[in-house]
């Protein structure tokens, strides 16, 4: 039984990295000039190319394909933390309306920041979607212990994120027309735009909120079971909790902070990936959710691209129309085995 | 003055400062088994809650051998006693054999890997409980018996020196109480296992117990030894039947002086 489980979950892994990789590459070739794998590598070495194809390649695609792969994994750990804090399957931080609270505070800084043209650092903006998130969590987390039951908590998060998304349209029509531009891009959901400067930022940031993640693994498994059985085996419920909160808090500023809201990578990716695996073991889970959050926004992100070349669809209508599905796949599986 | 195991003094259980039961005074040797038994909504769930450190005590002291169980770090009181509640678990994409492992986790490092020895100790116990034969199944999927059988082993995976039950033996029919019941005596006879559990079968309470808690009101009823509990009338009292129509039956009288006959 164990020699099973142990090649199933070494093949998985391979299968979740394989994609990355090559998806990785995709994003990097394919586009308005498209790139041969040969020619892409005769520019890695610097052995040939124009220095238009050298730009395109390392001050446009690298990064932004280094960012989906970064963002993307953050958003799906994300979500595998909410789902098991709330003990709920369709848990997010874009239907718990944590992103969009991130979302009107990035905005808010961004515009009074603007307004007396003082230059955003990229960790201005993760200070302001943190403190966005974290205000949304405290929310959600008032309204859990009054409201029962999965189905209401995610109608209170569409909510508080529909309160959220009225202010920072609310802003956005005050700010001036030049600001405009940048916010509607990125209030909709968009890697595009990343440099190399974003991407040495977030990696700091989500590789050490990710190795703290790591830290939690255990107590977390515990927790899966029920609060009874987490604190009959010794665990600190309230420690815990507050952990786990700051943790998908922080990875949600961070993916807000950068490419805006984007929708249903945190519930899909998670879910997925557990069938892919047969367990929801957080030691395995954390980073085969963060592999396949990777694959899911590089394909995405690829797909937002090359679809309607040369417009560019938002991340989010991408992501939905591959993510909602499994979203609702997961509320009708659950009522059915209610019923059996 | 003797030495017991298990004591509790002056113990106050209830819920955001009501007091619910007062004065709860109990001690245990090693190896004892206490019932708790009374009518429902006694507080018997309440005051086993409040033993295992998982609801504050509203007044007095727990007491595990010398050290008051509220000072106790977590991990240390996880590997000396390990409970068995009805509260749902939950499992999702467990087998029985990785729910009942997860009692291993007091003696597990930093990721909370499981060794050899601590595999072949949750294998030892599944085949004590009698459920070696579903450790490959999904949790989810077996029947409530088979559940409440894979929990008593998450719990003695935590090799504890005491358990608490909260009505463990509820779902299982007669075979299945009787076997888990024995599960518990050999249990003590082996590891010297004390037992604190809720029963609401009186005939079986009766027959295991060293001492029962007759839970009723404000403050405990009665407690002491089987013998002591089960006089006659005292469980019409108890359950408060006394003026109860249905007690007019001739048949259903004799039930509850058979109960009361030792």
């Amino acid at each position: 039984m164990d020699k099973h489980r142990k090649y199933r979950y070494i093949m998985a892994f391979a299968l979740l990295a394989a994609c990355v990789l090559f998806f990785f590459i995709l994003n990097i070739c394919m586009g308005s000039v498209e790139i041969s794998l040969s020619e892409m590598m005769r520019v890695w070495k610097g052995q040939s190319g124009t220095e238009t194809l050298r730009r395109i390649l390392w001050d446009i695609r690298m990064p932004r394909a280094a960012a989906v792969l970064i963002l993307g994994g953050a958003l799906a750990l994300a979500g595998y933390l909410l789902q098991t804090f709330f003990h709920n399957p369709i848990a997010g931080p874009f239907v718990l309306g944590i992103s969009s609270g991130a979302k009107m505070t990035v905005a808010l800084v961004m515009i009074f920041l603007m307004g007396k043209t003082i230059r955003v650092t990229s960790a201005d903006m993760i200070a302001a979607a943190f403190a966005g998130a974290l205000l949304s969590m405290g929310f959600v987390l008032l309204l859990s212990r009054r409201v029962k039951g999965m189905s209401m908590l995610v109608v209170c998060g569409v909510i508080i994120g529909y309160i959220c998304s009225a202010v920072t349209e609310l802003v956005v029509t005050f700010a001036d027309d030049a600001d405009i531009i940048n916010l509607h891009n990125w209030s909709r959901g968009s890697f595009s735009g990343m440099t190399w400067e974003n991407v040495e930022v977030m990696t700091a940031v989500v590789a050490m909120t990710v190795l703290f993640v790591f830290w939690i693994a255990k107590p977390l498994g515990a927790y899966q079971m029920g609060d009874v059985y987490a604190a009959n085996v010794g665990v600190n419920l309230k420690l815990l909790r507050v952990c786990i909160v700051i943790f998908s808090s922080m990875l949600s500023a961070c993916i807000v902070a950068f490419a805006g809201p984007v929708s249903f990578v945190g519930i899909a990716v998670p879910h997925l990936v557990k069938k892919l695996f047969g367990t929801a073991e957080p030691l395995l889970m954390i980073p085969a959710c963060f592999l396949g959050g990777s694959t899911f926004c590089l394909f995405c992100d690829l797909l937002a691209r090359t679809m309607l070349a040369p417009t560019e669809l938002s991340i989010s209508t991408v992501t939905a129309i591959f993510g909602a599905p499994v979203v609702l796949w997961i509320m009708v599986r659950k009522k059915v085995d209610k019923h059996h | 003055m003797k030495q017991y195991y298990f004591t509790t003094q002056k113990m106050c259980v209830g819920y955001e400062n009501k007091p619910l039961i007062k004065d709860v005074e109990i001690t245990l040797e090693k190896g004892e088994i206490l019932t708790l038994i009374g009518p429902n909504g006694a507080g018997k769930s309440t005051v086993l809650k409040s033993v295992a450190g998982q609801l504050a005590l509203l007044g007095g002291t727990v007491y595990l051998g010398e050290s008051a169980v509220s000072e106790m770090r977590g991990n240390e009181l996880a590997k000396k006693m390990s409970v068995v509640f009805t509260q749902k678990v939950r499992a999702e994409l467990k087998t029985c054999r990785d729910v009942a492992a997860t009692g291993r986790y007091p003696y597990t490092g930093r990721f909370g890997v499981l060794s050899k020895d601590d595999w072949r100790i949750v294998d030892e116990v599944m085949e004590l409980t009698h459920v070696t034969d579903i450790a490959g199944q999904n949790f989810e999927k077996v029947s409530d018996g088979q559940k409440q059988r894979v929990m008593l082993a998450r719990a003695l995976c935590q090799e504890p020196e005491i358990i608490v039950l909260d009505e463990p033996t509820s779902y299982l029919d007669i075979r299945y109480k009787l076997a888990f019941l024995s599960i518990l005596k050999e249990m003590r006879q082996k590891r010297n296992l004390t037992v604190i559990m809720s029963l609401h079968e009186l005939e079986l309470a009766k027959i295991i117990s060293d001492k029962i808690l007759c839970l009723k009101g404000e403050y405990v009823e009665r407690y002491g030894t089987p013998e002591k509990i089960f006089e006659t009338d005292f469980i019409r009292r108890l359950y408060g039947m006394e003026n109860d129509g249905f007690m007019q039956d001739e048949r259903f009288c004799a039930y509850i002086r058979q109960l009361s006959t030792i």
